[in-house]
């Protein structure tokens, strides 16, 4: 039953790199992305049903007063099961329970300082008018999501997520430092080799964040920066892709820069493996599989599930004259989501710290590794 | 080691030479703990499979979230989504469907959210994991999507993806099966007869929009019970959090109560076969003294030779005990459906998938026969500690010697027998009769320590008649039963306690069916009962629709109709029902087997709402008496009504509680239909045909959205459950009569074995074979006809202690006592006859030897 939820992952998570294999693709009468998205704001916000898969990302490091640092990230996977169609095809009346969409939610809350990464998983069905079990709502430009205890509520201006967990809880109030980044061509992002091979893809590069995390049953106010992704695409992942290196950075001079990496089984990587680059104005540059080099310094093996990751990368981008080391804030910050995906990731708070345009330069950011712990099935 | 090198030697050796007495001892003890251990066997296999059953669908549920009587509105789970200290919750809803195109039984179909559920129930869809993930997925994505355990599927021939229509009480659907359950958790449910479905699927099938059975919580782990009790408090009046575990609490108790009834009645076998241990074991002593004497003065301690005797006993325990596991296997083969079906029948539904070897239970068996065996040959046991080494040198002292003083004895009989009647006064200990089980072994004690004062006084009042009228042989044998003395008397035991269970049963099973017949004859009257389909499977839940119930009360077929709602309740952790019946039509028609209360007074207060009638069992679990304030709450209606009666009532689970259907809907809430039963006015003309066209018209109507069963066949199906429930008492008591015979048998034997010498000198002195034969043939019926008689009187005690003691503890009921002469005067005889029978091989073996040559050895 658990190792079920693989499947929606691999084809939801998947969406940073495209998707699904091909013998396993089922998207017909799904919307597909195949060419520009014309992505508008605050209207893409919302979720776009008739695309099988979304998620709603988010990411930080923030600190305390006294300087305890935490990283945190928030996930909203929507998962659609049958193409769009109001009610076609259901029982006549349908039961309050009757959906198309599922929805699963990840939390984590790294605390960096004292050494331990805590993490929460929720799932629920769409459809339940008024029992809140999990969903969206739309109030005027407002946009909420939401599973039993958690929300993220997007504003034209601003975002605010809240997480109830067993073992923590944070309310973060979200506020952009730049306009939305649109990924690939004007937020349509190839992740293989075929036109519907990709999706709808952009990103908050920066969003200042305060509020506060509870841990230990002590709230603590903090102060932070974060990273949020939206994506919705419906085509499964390329075969022969095993899985992931997805890098969002945000340097000391406020410019940003992701990155992501599809692994190939032989090794090698996916010629749609790409990047964004940000500068300090919001503006944007697409960089190519060519445009940058990314190496492997370190691992860390999991006592949990056996998985080795790497936890130390050199990244180069040469056009840029980046040249930055990045490693782990926290070597053990794997998502174990036996109660929902069942998938095995690391998502993990990292430090930047190298050279840009000749000067050295600091920054801090958020990796997820994927396809470590065992392939995805559905990737193979 | 010496000591076994001992006993090889003295006993084994001793047991090979008379290899045919010990065979007959190991085969009594055999039956005996055959018996017992597969009733265990075969009771332990229910309770696990239904624990099992229980705990899989439980899950990890802290509380369970009902509403008594009725549905849970969905509309509560935002109550549940705000609370801080809920973790987890899971709706749930149950019912049991049947497939429409090929006959056979219901199954159990489960809804639940496949999201939600994860976090409390193990389900896995067999196949690689994206096919299973996505046939999984199938029951959200898909409606009327069913997901099949294996042997489900394979015993309604079904495969993964094919598709079967499925009759529930509202309606019939066809449902495609996205896959099938591996065999685990959620899928060993009702012994693998479970389906899974979407909640979704499961409301739009049974029309239950927005209801659910009842949703399963976890709590976060720093829950406190305040604040447990805190979500109790905002969560709606009508709604109860219940322990996950009272279901299977309360119907384990069931079971246990019924193992134990039925372990006690196996060990009768046993404790029969105890008394064949004690003649052999006692004979040995008996027939080695001189052995033992000159072991004694080799050096052998009074302990040494009491472990011997201890030992050949326990021997007997064990050789009887290996050779029951061949016997068990058979044996339990038979019982294990029985037993199931007659738990399913009485207590809770169990589905039973196979044996389970419980290492517990052999345990209990090989230490109770042993334990048996080994108290058996205790006395002899002692006996051979008193030995004294001169006797070595003396030539005479074999043969019978008196133990015990006859009276002495007897007075501790009496001591038994009457300690038994303040023991049966005694409450049960935890819901378990063991001041009453206590009373009945005292008893069979107390009547085995009588006989042989019986059998003195029998000998001494018999022999001068027997003489005039028998002749010699008569009287030899009046006068050895006179002074043969406790030895002879014990084994008459065994046929006591055999006639004196079979007795027992008799009047205790006759006297149950008679009620039963009565209550049946009663309570369940009416010439047609109609209830929605499926709505016995489904114990009634829903309710027949408005429009069907407006056109069954406009049918003018010449009938009275009685409606009726019922509800499965608990009170406490005590499950029982309530029904709302059409009382004043019923009680014109029908009625009640009255036990406490004035049944005139009681029909006017019945009639007219004013209380609540409860059955004894209820009664008996509950403590509630007349005038005492019965409190419910159904379907949100809070019915607090005092009991003006109470009455006997055998349906399933025993507690019921019945109220005017028309009361509780002026003074509660429309309890509307879930049955309605007919009864035509004009008695005097044929009522079968009518019963049939009204039956007809129904069918004609509304098709098969009703089940019908005519009035006579219920009674008829009724009676026949309760005969079926009995089959395996009967089975157990003809196994204890049997080993009782073969105690006939041994006894016998050994009296003709230990006598040899006398019967010998008998024929030296003039007496002819068929003298003599005579003579133990006339022993064997004395012992026969006491063993009768004593059993007969033991019976009527013992059946006096089932029907108010043991069963009212034990399940709450009693019944009219009611002795079934017939059944007595007809069985009795055929008792005798075979234990006579059972003397044939003793009889048989006198002078097997040459009459000289034992006179030689002398």
């Amino acid at each position: 039953m658990r190792s079920a939820f693989a499947f929606i992952f691999a084809s939801m998570v998947i969406l940073i790199g495209g998707l699904r294999t091909a013998d396993a693709d089922n998207s017909s009468g799904f919307l597909q992305v195949t060419g520009p998205c014309k992505l508008e704001f605050p209207r893409d916000h919302a979720p776009h049903p008739g695309f099988r898969n979304e998620w709603w990302y988010y990411t930080g490091n923030l600190k305390s007063e006294t300087g305890r640092h935490f990283g945190y990230q928030l996930t909203f996977f929507r998962h659609q099961l049958t193409p769009f169609g109001g009610s076609a095809g259901w029982p006549d009346p349908p039961s309050a329970w009757r959906s198309r969409q599922i929805y699963i939610g990840h939390a984590a809350v790294s605390d960096i300082s004292a050494k331990r990464h805590l993490q929460a998983e929720k799932v629920g069905r769409e459809g339940l008018e008024g029992l809140g079990i999990g969903g969206w709502v739309q109030y005027g430009q407002d946009v909420t999501l939401f599973l039993p205890g958690w929300s993220a509520v997007i504003f034209p201006d601003s975002h605010k997520i809240a997480v109830a967990g067993d073992d923590f809880a944070f309310q973060l109030e979200l506020k952009p430092a730049k306009p939305p980044v649109k990924h690939g061509i004007s937020g349509y992002s190839r992740k293989g080799s075929t036109p519907e091979r990709a999706s709808c893809y952009y990103s908050f590069s920066r969003l200042e964040t305060s509020g506060s995390i509870t841990v230990a049953g002590k709230s603590i106010p903090v102060k932070g920066e974060s990273w949020m992704d939206h994506e919705f695409s419906t085509a499964p992942l390329e075969p022969g892709t095993v899985g992931w290196d997805w890098f969002s950075i945000q340097l000391a001079d406020r410019s940003e820069f992701m990155i992501f990496l599809l692994r190939r089984e032989d090794g090698g990587l996916n010629t749609a493996s790409s990047g964004t680059y940000i500068d300090s104005l919001g503006v944007l540059r697409h960089l190519d599989r060519g445009y940058f080099d990314v190496r492997v310094l370190d691992t860390w093996r999991s006592k949990a599930s056996g998985a080795v990751y790497p936890s130390g990368w050199q990244i180069k981008i040469p056009l840029l004259g980046i040249e930055v080391d990045v490693a782990s804030n926290l070597p053990d910050q794997e998502m174990q989501t036996s109660a929902s995906t069942g998938v095995t990731y690391w998502e993990g708070s990292v430090s930047v710290k190298g050279v840009k345009g000749g000067s050295p330069i600091e920054g801090q950011g958020y990796v997820e590794l994927t396809g470590y712990a065992g392939p995805f099935s559905a990737l193979k | 080691m010496f000591f076994l090198r001992l006993f090889r030697w003295f006993s084994l050796r001793n047991l090979r030479t008379h290899w045919g007495r010990a065979l007959v001892v190991l085969l009594g003890i055999a039956l005996g703990a055959a018996v017992f251990t597969s009733v265990r066997l075969a009771v332990h296999a229910s309770l696990s499979s239904f624990v099992r059953s229980m705990d899989f669908f439980a899950g990890t549920a802290q509380k369970v979230l009902v509403r008594p009587g009725g549905y849970l509105p969905e509309g509560v789970l935002p109550v549940l989504l705000g609370h801080p200290a809920v973790k987890d919750f899971s709706p749930l809803l149950t019912t049991y469907v049947r497939r429409s195109d090929v006959p056979g039984d219901s199954f159990l179909m489960i809804g639940i959210d496949p999201l939600l559920d994860q976090a409390f129930r193990k389900w896995r869809i067999s196949g690689d994991r994206d096919q299973a993930t996505e046939r999984w997925l199938d029951l959200i994505r898909e409606p009327y999507t069913l997901i099949l355990t294996e042997p489900l599927a394979r015993e309604l021939q079904i495969a993964s993806g094919a598709r079967l229509k499925l009759d529930h009480t509202r309606n019939s659907a066809e449902f495609r099966v996205a896959g099938i359950l591996m065999p685990e958790g959620l899928a060993l449910v009702e012994g693998g007869r479970v389906a899974l479905t979407d909640i979704a699927t499961f409301q739009e099938f049974t029309g239950l929009y927005g209801l659910l059975d009842r949703i399963d919580l976890t709590f976060k782990p720093k829950a406190t019970p305040q604040d447990i009790e805190d979500l109790a408090r905002k969560l709606p009046a009508e709604l109860e959090l219940r322990s996950p575990s009272a279901a299977r609490d309360s119907g384990t108790a069931m079971i246990r109560a019924y193992q134990l009834n039925l372990s006690v009645l196996s060990f009768a076998s046993l404790f029969v076969g105890m008394f064949l241990v004690y003649s052999l074991v006692a004979l040995n002593v008996a027939a080695r003294r001189r052995e033992l004497a000159v072991l004694r003065s080799l050096g052998a301690s009074p302990r040494t030779l009491f472990m011997l005797f201890l030992c050949e006993g326990m021997l007997f325990g064990a050789g009887g005990w290996m050779l029951a596991i061949p016997l068990s296997s058979l044996l339990v083969k038979y019982l294990l459906h029985g037993v199931s079906q007659t738990i399913s029948t009485l207590f809770v539904r169990v589905q039973v998938e196979g044996l389970v070897l419980s290492p517990l239970e052999i345990a209990i068996s090989l230490g109770v026969t042993l334990l048996t065996a080994a108290g058996a040959a205790l006395q002899p046991a002692r006996e051979a500690m008193g030995v004294p080494p001169k006797e070595a040198m003396e030539i005479s002292q074999a043969g019978v010697r008196r133990g015990h003083s006859v009276r002495r004895l007897a007075l501790w009989a009496l001591g038994c027998i009457l300690a038994g009647i303040p023991l049966s006064l005694l409450p049960g200990v935890a819901g378990v009769p063991l001041p009453g089980y206590l009373a009945i072994l005292l008893l069979f004690i107390g009547f085995a320590l009588l006989s042989p004062w019986m059998l003195e006084r029998l000998g001494q009042r018999l022999a001068p008649l027997l003489r005039r009228y028998a002749g010699i042989p008569a009287y030899l044998a009046g006068r050895y039963l006179r002074d043969c003395g406790a030895r002879t008397a014990i084994s008459v035991g065994a046929l006591i306690t055999a006639v004196a269970l079979f007795t027992a049963l008799v009047v205790m099973i006759h006297s149950f069916r008679h009620t039963v017949e009565l209550w049946v004859r009663q309570t369940v009257s009416g010439d047609l009962f109609v209830t929605t389909k499926m709505g016995q499977v489904n114990r009634f839940r829903f309710a027949i629709p408005e429009t069907i119930v407006a056109g069954l009360k406009q049918m003018d077929v010449g009938a009275d109709y009685v409606q009726s709602r019922r509800y499965q309740m608990n009170y406490g952790d005590f499950p029982y029902e309530f029904e709302a019946m059409g009382m004043e039509t019923f009680l014109s028609h029908g009625g009640f087997v009255w036990l406490k209360g004035d049944p005139q007074e009681t029909r006017l207060r019945l009639t007219q709402g004013e209380g609540v009638l409860i059955s004894e069992v209820f009664a008996t679990r509950t403590g509630l008496g007349i005038g005492d304030v019965f409190r419910t709450q159904i379907e949100g209606s809070s019915i607090e009504l005092p009991v003006v009666g109470i009455i006997r009532d055998y349906r399933t689970d025993g507690g019921v509680v019945f109220y005017s259907w028309k009361h509780f809907k002026e003074r509660f809430h429309d309890p509307q239909w879930s049955g309605v039963r007919f009864f035509f006015k004009d008695r005097a003309s044929e009522v079968g045909g009518r019963v049939s066209a009204l039956r007809n018209a129904i069918i004609q109507r509304w098709g098969d959205a009703l089940d019908m069963v005519s009035g006579k066949d219920l009674r008829e199906s009724v009676l026949r459950i309760f005969d079926e429930t009995f089959a395996i008492t009967t089975v157990l008591l003809l196994i204890a009569l049997a080993v009782a015979a073969l105690g006939i048998t041994t006894t016998l034997t050994v009296m003709v074995l230990e006598r040899s010498r006398q019967l010998s000198t008998l024929y030296a002195v003039g007496g002819s074979f068929r003298q003599i034969r005579a003579m133990i043939f006339w022993e064997a019926s004395f012992l026969v006809a006491a063993g009768e008689v004593a059993g007969l009187a033991c019976g009527f005690i013992l059946s006096y202690l089932l029907v108010y003691v043991i069963n009212r503890q034990s399940f709450g009921w009693t019944f009219l006592y009611v002795v079934d002469w017939g059944a007595l005067a007809f069985s009795l005889p055929l008792i005798i006859l075979t234990a006579l029978a059972a003397a044939v091989p003793a009889v048989r073996m006198v002078f097997r030897a040459p009459p000289a040559a034992l006179l030689r050895e002398r």
